[in-house]
């Protein structure tokens, strides 16, 4: 039985130690370089120098541009950077792999994870790495693709085996094509046990149909809802589909937990789907639907249209849309070539500041940008996380976390990103630790304390509204006292709110 | 393309008519009580289950031969009398599922009503889109950017400067609240406060207000934060307890359930609370008497039940209204669930509801009744039923700008004025 998201939370007390490690990037002196045009959440944004397309391209592409990747970016040139990026496997990433041996779930077979005593510990194993990677892999526009992924094919994992599975669909489905061609992941996703418990295929048979996956395998995962498909296309679907289910944990004769297609349960008759005709073929007649739905023209028009709202803004130009959309269609669905696009355009370069932070996207940026290290219990910021709303793969229906501003910019969302910033910085948080000395280095004078963590913290300076306001603020009684308080405004700010 | 207005768009647009800052907002601000003119009418709580509820288990039409015919593993067992493993009877032809056993009382005291055959026109099996059209309350249009309660509180002929005015419980806010009203979104009460330095909070306070006073898209929603904040600081919030021995489910639903009824009697200024209940995709194992759907069903009766007894003598004042974004299937899959259908069902609870009904045409489950050959039929449109709670028991005679696509308007005098 489908466990609910709030048994599944209490019951799992969610997880285990991120990391004991800190990161210890060098932090690199570039209080002297030449001040970046603040970005504005106000004003239409004018052209930006190098400098500010660096910044504003590092925070799209990461969870949070460290001073070590804006040193890089500047040495080498932000389009080598994205170029390296773009090719993760070349990057060196020794010190997260470290980080996640400690969490022995994440390369079992789905048998072995079957046979875990404690179905909690995968799920709190996969959501600790998740986070970990996102905020210490040197990979992070790789993460960045993740996390996108995971959310396009988002899988709730609180439900019955997806708890165990959702580990191999993420160690198989979602990394190894991430910034891969789209028909591969498409067909990895069919062929995923975890989501096809998800969304009830594996549990569909010939006579009489389950319509879950069929529906949300157009609606969301393809062409999208207004592509002008009926509901008798996705009837078909689900006909065409019958027969893609997976081994259970119960039959001793099969491993359980893998995708096999069963003949005696898939309905033989001629189906039609968005007008095609499927003659009788097995498991063929739903390879052949993927690959018509992988290369449909609503699809590349679908998927565009969300990598731009990920990357660019919460309304992106139809123009720009349909730009990406030709090369999705060119590069026969290939993200690599279509996120190249997406960084060369204009609107991406003219977007600085127009996008709202996701609540994990604020939380990973804060721990990122404070070099937070954790000691012993990570169940402070874990509560933090909650609270903010965004654990990942608790999002209960299939069209994962929503991506825009005017979603997550609640009074209550507010609120708790002014409390997390403020006691994080304070050191009130269980568990997680803030140095701010090290940040703050040899600053004395109120002005200079700003100046730091503000281009610690936004990469730039605040604009001078803003920046008089926090100045004032150190001024009054003891900088050393207040230390803490003007960090954690900075990450409260508007400025902060936004990358 | 999407070119829907934000609501920090409208917020800009309706300037000082939403928040009109007197004083500098670097100041403390005074607590402030609602001003202006005390709203006329009642309390609305809207519950919307997230999903696609089974609406024909919920309410069993028991009478009606064919639902057995359509359903064998899932149909409820006809009512017997004292059985609790049969629905529970209401007029001879429609039931209960034994899972909403709190609700029966409510019945009985006729402050329950019950509308069957119900739901937004628009054939769209898709959730996202359902649920869409039917908190915009503009099925089949999505042109119009606002939501229903949006466009309730705008036109409203009174004014509440209250940010308990309207709140989204979950710490969402609930499509069919936007609209340039703000709302104001809660998770917990307790929690509602700033945190950090606390021999500096004051201090951080103003300076916080100073950085959310310089242009940007958050400014109206911090303002709203600060003004929630002051007013809550002065309930109490850690010594609640439920009046009329009502025990809310210890569930997120329960426990929002449980603060609406504490900001209602607070006297804060409350009108409308929108509150979710998630789960009800029930496509596999749904369950019959036990399982997914009955302990779901459960979960919202004791919830409904607890909300209507802690309210005491204020239930007078207060209308709950639920609804689900389309029905399911009437045959049911061959993996014991059900798949995405239409017609559905809605309750409508309080002290001003003409209980003890179930209203509406039902339109039959013999094959050649069902929409397009396999769902319940919608006789009944759902605007009907909040058309009549919004002119009625909120006294907002606006109708025409709540519901801008519809004028076909039928009273079903499901609820008294």
């Amino acid at each position: 039985m489908p466990v609910n998201r709030r048994d599944f939370l209490k019951m799992s007390g969610l997880f285990a130690a991120w990391s004991a490690l800190s990161s210890c990037a060098p932090v690199v002196p570039i209080l002297d370089s030449p001040t970046a045009t603040p970005d504005s959440i106000a004003t239409p944004t004018l052209p930006l120098d190098d400098e500010a397309l660096i910044i504003h391209t590092l925070k799209r592409i990461s969870f949070g541009a460290t001073p070590a990747m804006i040193e890089k970016a500047k040495r080498i040139g932000i389009h080598a950077f994205i170029e390296e990026q773009l090719s993760p496997e070349s990057i060196s990433d020794d010190e997260t792999k470290d980080m996640l041996e400690q969490f022995s779930t994440l390369t079992m077979t789905p048998a072995e994870l079957f046979r875990l005593e404690k179905k909690g510990t995968p799920v709190q194993e996969l959501i600790a790495a998740t986070i970990t990677r996102q905020w210490h892999s040197e990979r992070q526009l790789f993460e960045t693709m993740v996390d996108f992924w995971g959310n396009h094919f988002s899988i709730f994992i609180g439900k019955n085996f997806c708890k165990v599975l959702k580990t191999d669909d993420d160690q198989k489905v979602i990394r190894p094509n991430a910034l891969g061609k789209f028909r591969d992941l498409l067909h990895a996703s069919a062929h995923s046990p975890a989501m096809l418990v998800y969304l009830d295929q594996a549990e569909s048979r010939g006579e009489s149909p389950n319509e879950n996956y069929a529906r949300e395998l157009m609606e969301l995962h393809t062409v999208g809802v207004d592509s002008g498909y009926s509901h008798h296309d996705v009837a078909e679907l689900a006909r065409v589909l019958t027969g893609w289910t997976i081994t259970r944990p119960r039959n001793r004769k099969t491993e359980p937990g893998i995708y096999e297609f069963n003949p005696e349960i898939h309905d033989n008759g001629e189906k039609h789907v968005m007008h095609m005709m499927i003659s009788p073929g097995g498991e063929d007649e739903g390879t052949q639907v993927l690959d018509m739905l992988a290369s449909h023209a609503s699809t590349a028009q679908f998927i565009s249209s969300k990598l731009a709202r990920r990357f660019v803004s919460d309304s992106p130009s139809p123009e720009l849309v349909d730009a990406l959309s030709n090369v999705f269609i060119q590069s026969d669905g290939d993200t690599r070539q279509t996120l190249r696009a997406l960084f060369d355009s204009e609107s991406f370069k003219a977007s600085a500041g127009q996008k709202f932070k996701k609540p994990l996207d604020f939380f990973i940026s804060a721990l990122r940008l404070t070099d937070t290290t954790v000691k012993r219990s990570t169940r402070g910021l874990q509560e933090h996380l909650r609270l903010l709303g965004q654990v990942p793969f608790t999002w209960q229906p299939p069209d994962g976390f929503p991506d825009n501003e005017e979603y997550w910019a609640t009074t209550s969302g507010l609120l708790e990103r002014w409390n997390f910033g403020l006691l994080l910085m304070s050191n009130q948080i269980k568990g997680a630790e803030v140095d701010l000395k090290a940040l703050t280095k040899d600053a004395a004078s109120p002005e200079d304390v700003v100046s730091v963590l503000s281009l610690r913290f936004l990469g730039e300076q605040l604009p001078d509204d803003a920046r008089s306001i926090m100045v004032d603020f150190a001024s009054s009684g003891n900088i050393e006292d207040n230390i803490p308080s003007i960090a954690g405004l900075i990450l409260g700010s508007p400025h902060f709110q936004v990358r | 393309m999407d070119t829907k207005l934000s609501r920090r768009d409208f917020l800009k647009l309706a300037g000082s008519f939403a928040v009109a800052p007197a004083l500098p907002t670097w100041m403390p601000r005074m607590a402030f009580a609602p001003q202006g003119v005390e709203p006329p009418g009642d309390i609305l709580v809207v519950v919307f289950q997230r999903g696609g509820m089974d609406g024909i288990s919920a309410v069993i039409p028991h009478g009606d031969g064919d639902y057995y015919q359509h359903r064998s593993a899932l149909a409820i067992p006809e009512p017997e009398d004292g059985s609790d493993q049969t629905g529970i009877d209401l007029d001879g032809f429609f039931g209960l599922h034994p899972s909403l056993r709190p609700l029966k009382d409510l019945w009985d005291e006729k402050t329950l009503a019950i509308v069957h055959a119900v739901g937004s026109p628009d054939p769209t099996h898709s959730h996202f889109d359902a649920m869409d059209y039917m908190e915009r309350g503009t099925p089949g249009e999505k042109s119009i950017p606002t939501g229903w309660i949006g466009r309730h509180l705008q036109t409203a002929p009174w004014q509440n400067e209250s940010p308990f005015r309207a709140i989204g419980m979950g710490g969402v806010m609930q499509a069919a609240l936007r609209g340039p009203i703000p709302v104001t979104t809660l998770k917990s009460i307790s929690d509602f406060h700033l945190q950090g330095d606390v021999s500096q909070l004051t201090e951080i306070r103003a300076r916080l207000e100073s950085l959310y006073n310089l242009g940007s898209t958050l400014d109206a929603e911090a303002m709203e934060t600060f003004n929630a904040v002051d007013m809550l600081d002065k309930i109490d919030v850690t010594n609640y307890t439920p009046s009329g021995a009502a025990v809310y489910p210890e569930t997120e639903f329960g426990m929002a359930m449980k603060q609406v009824a504490q900001i209602a009697k607070a006297e804060i200024g409350l009108e409308v609370a929108c509150v979710d209940i998630g789960g009800w995709d029930t496509h596999n194992q749904q369950g019959q008497l036990e399982g997914e759907l009955p302990t779901l069903l459960n979960e919202f009766s004791s919830g409904l039940a607890s909300l209507y007894h802690d309210l005491g003598d204020r239930a007078e004042r207060v209308t709950i209204v639920t609804m689900s974004e389309f029905g399911r299937r009437v045959r049911e899959n061959g993996s014991e669930g059900t798949d995405h259908g239409h017609g559905n069902c809605m309750f409508v609870l309080g002290g001003g509801v003409n209980g003890g009904k179930v209203y509406g045409e039902w339109p039959g489950l013999a094959p050649e009744k069902l929409f397009d050959g396999i769902d319940l039929d919608i006789k009944t449109d759902y605007r009907h039923v909040l058309g009549e709670v919004v002119e009625k028991r909120l006294k907002n005679p606006s109708l025409g700008e709540v519901f801008p696509t519809y004028s076909d308007w039928k009273n079903l005098g499901i609820v008294q004025g």
